[in-house]
């Protein structure tokens, strides 16, 4: 196994008291697997993805349990030292906005060529070849000259590209993509999410990708992980997960995408609000919002049960939901308020 | 030369003055291009090796060729300096050193600024009378052959006194700035990087620094010296122009800090003393610079104010804060003693703060 998180928390000191981001995360990453980690703003998706990089910023951020294990070792119990030599040559990270992750003041072969020259000790000439290679890579057309471009001069998608080089430049094992395309437009969006995951199949690499885009991951995931509050409440196969979620906040969610064939009627939405993190309701965290909810939901919290039992069921899929069965067995596991005949 | 990135008409892929007959594409590798050969009026349909690379390299077609070619108009002006295609790697400098060669306040104040050098290094230059000759019998005689400015209150000889105050003022101004601008400039940075402790406690100090009124301040702390040398107060406009500096740098540290690509920079594996001195220093310099610019016409202007109230500098060193000083109360009967050295301290003044705004417009990016 590539990446294992076990039981990670995370807290954060804000003034309205502490903000409880992620309450005992635990994914698993293989080598050449794409994990899909789904949630809306503040499920803690992103904060997750940080405690791995070690970027996370402490204070007011705090690890409070949990391990990451990286190729067997525990990323927690390192030396900052040792961390840093671990990102972007073993892993790395891609960014939301591409336009503002890069220095502004520094060409993009400069910035190519720094992973070179910090991790292993080139020359800044051959760190500017290197960086001309990557920009090829990843199909930048007429690389040798733009690589003494700015980054304000290239295009959205363009950016994108060049982020993904620096990430891809030291061949690392494991990537981490926060939302990659979530600032780019739709036909982008296809071209960066295709490039990435033909990279991702050439060099083996795991992935997490992290979004809110159910379309972006239907393409390009293997597995999903589905988070709320801090907690991941469903996961699965992602086809699997598409033709029957185990969790009434996974069908919520997939309910409320737009489709053609509900033209004319009105979308789908999932009642009331995220909890806030500093007052996480006791017992289910979606609780207040399920329209499943019994008294056990609500003093309760569900561990990630097995999903295997009942249709679509099978090894490696997990709900954190008491009535996950029913959920499973019936696909309208949304209760009286749904909008569908 | 032609600013080609502005004025261009934008990306056309379609226009019809390509022409195609003139760099067959596939008779040259892409990704090497040639400086020189490609005319200008190429340029705005991307040249053919970009139309090559773009369609051939990434079939994307549409969209995507309409940036690149998007880009390559925006692409380095070549310009004699070998900042060109072929040339070695611009930087944020060599950029800035292209926008500023163009604008005339800059070239307007810049001549000001290197004749003032001039002047101050080699005053014999323009003069070959001496200040301290003077003739109590020429008292504020006014403009004669061989004495242009006329004569002051001693007698003494105004043009050769401009001249030589220009000496006084500039190793004023460019000793005060220099220190203030190391001094507030680290003490800053490190301060909003590191933060915490360090920073409270710098921006405490800080406080207490800006409630000095920077006049009495000099009244007190200047009127207890006694050396003649300009050193003194040097010294006392670094130690009450510090935290000025200090404040801005440590703010646009942490502007520049709390940007995504120093948090990018730092989860590819960069280390702190890198990421400040290459993600965060350039990004956050620039404000210093030009604060520190137009700081520098304001210390000449302090070193006047303090020699007027007679604890800057003291007779018989030259300078033109001493001579407005000592010419103010003629100014009815000889207004030319107290023209000159205060029209050359507002020239020498306005040509700093000039050209402080010529390298604030040159050092930011996103006016390219």
């Amino acid at each position: 196994m590539l990446l294992e998180v076990r039981d990670l928390r995370v807290e954060f000191a804000t003034r309205d008291g502490v903000a409880q981001a992620v309450n005992g995360v635990d994914y698993t990453v293989d080598a050449g697997e794409t994990l899909a980690v789904l949630g809306e703003s503040g499920s803690g998706k992103s904060v997750t993805a940080q405690a791995i990089m070690g970027i996370l910023d402490v204070p007011p951020g705090r690890i409070t349990g949990g391990e990451i294990l990286f190729k067997g070792r525990d990323l927690l119990k390192l030396k900052e030292e040792q961390r840093r030599s671990v990102r972007g040559a073993e892993m790395a990270m891609i960014f939301q906005d591409a336009l503002s992750s890069l220095n502004p003041v520094l060409t993009v072969g400069d910035q190519l060529g720094e992973m070179f020259v910090v991790h292993r000790g080139m020359s800044r000439k051959d760190a500017r070849a290197k960086a001309v290679e990557l920009m090829d890579r990843v199909r930048i057309p007429a690389a040798g000259q733009r690589v003494r471009d700015y980054p304000h001069q290239f295009s959205g998608g363009m950016r994108q590209r060049i982020m993904i080089a620096m990430a891809l430049a030291l061949e690392p094992d494991l990537i981490i993509a926060d939302e990659p395309t979530t600032a780019l437009d739709v036909t982008v969006q296809a071209q960066v999410m295709d490039l990435l995951a033909e990279l991702q199949r050439e060099y083996d690499m795991g992935l997490i990708l992290i979004t809110h885009d159910l379309g972006v991951v239907a393409d390009v995931a293997d597995r999903i992980a589905v988070m709320y509050a801090g907690r991941i409440v469903e996961t699965a196969p992602v086809h699997d997960l598409y033709k029957a979620p185990a969790h009434p906040y996974t069908r919520g969610l997939l309910d409320s995408i737009p489709r053609l064939d509900h033209k004319g009627r009105e979308l789908y939405a999932i009642k009331g609000l995220p909890p806030s993190l500093t007052a996480i309701p006791p017992g289910c965290p979606f609780h207040p919002r399920c329209p499943m909810a019994q008294d056990v939901c609500r003093t309760d919290v569900p561990p990630l049960y097995a999903v295997d039992r009942g249709p679509v069921s099978g090894p490696g899929r997990g709900s954190a939901c008491h009535f996950w069965l029913d959920c499973l067995e019936d696909s309208a596991c949304r209760g009286p308020a749904s909008d569908t005949p | 030369m032609p600013d080609v990135r502005r004025t261009n008409p934008g990306p056309d892929p379609e226009s019809g003055d390509r022409r195609p007959g003139e760099h067959p594409p596939g008779d040259r590798p892409p990704g090497e291009h040639p400086p020189g050969d490609r005319p200008r009026g190429d340029w705005p349909d991307g040249g053919p090796d970009a139309e090559d690379g773009a369609v051939a390299g990434t079939g994307f077609g549409g969209s995507m060729d309409l940036a690149t070619n998007e880009g390559r108009t925006l692409e380095d002006d070549p310009g004699p300096d070998g900042g060109g295609p072929s040339g070695r790697p611009r930087s944020l400098w060599s950029d800035a050193w292209r926008d500023l060669r163009r604008n005339p306040v800059f070239l307007v104040s810049a001549l000001l600024i290197l004749f003032l050098a001039l002047i101050a290094m080699w005053p014999s230059l323009l003069t070959s009378g001496d200040p301290l000759d003077c003739d109590l019998a020429l008292a504020q005689e006014g403009s004669r052959p061989g004495h242009p400015f006329g004569f002051n209150g001693q007698g003494c000889d105004v043009y050769t006194r401009t001249v030589y105050g220009a000496r006084t003022s500039v190793t004023v101004g460019v000793c005060a700035t220099l220190g203030v601008a190391l001094l507030g400039g680290v003490l800053g940075a490190l301060a909003g990087f590191f933060g915490g402790l360090w920073d409270a406690l710098l921006s405490r100090l800080t406080d207490v620094f800006f409630a000095i009124p920077v006049v009495l301040g000099g009244l007190v702390l200047l009127s207890v010296v006694t050396s003649n040398s300009v050193w003194p107060v040097i010294g006392f406009m670094v130690l009450l122009g510090w935290p000025q500096i200090s404040r801005i740098s440590r703010g646009s540290v942490i502007t520049a800090k709390q940007h995504d690509y120093v948090q990018a920079a730092r989860a590819l594996g960069a280390s702190g003393p890198r990421m400040l001195l290459r993600h965060i220093a350039p990004n956050a310099i620039a404000p210093v610079i030009v604060v520190a610019t137009i700081a520098l016409g304001t210390y000449i202007a302090l070193e006047a104010t303090l020699s007027y109230l007679g604890v800057g500098l003291k007779p018989p060193t030259v300078s033109w804060g001493i001579d407005i000083s000592s010419a103010s109360p003629y100014i009815r009967n000889a207004p030319h003693m107290l023209l000159w050295p205060a029209g050359a301290l507002a020239v020498t003044v306005l040509a700093f703060i000039m050209l402080g705004d010529a390298v604030r417009d040159a050092l930011d990016p996103k006016l390219r």
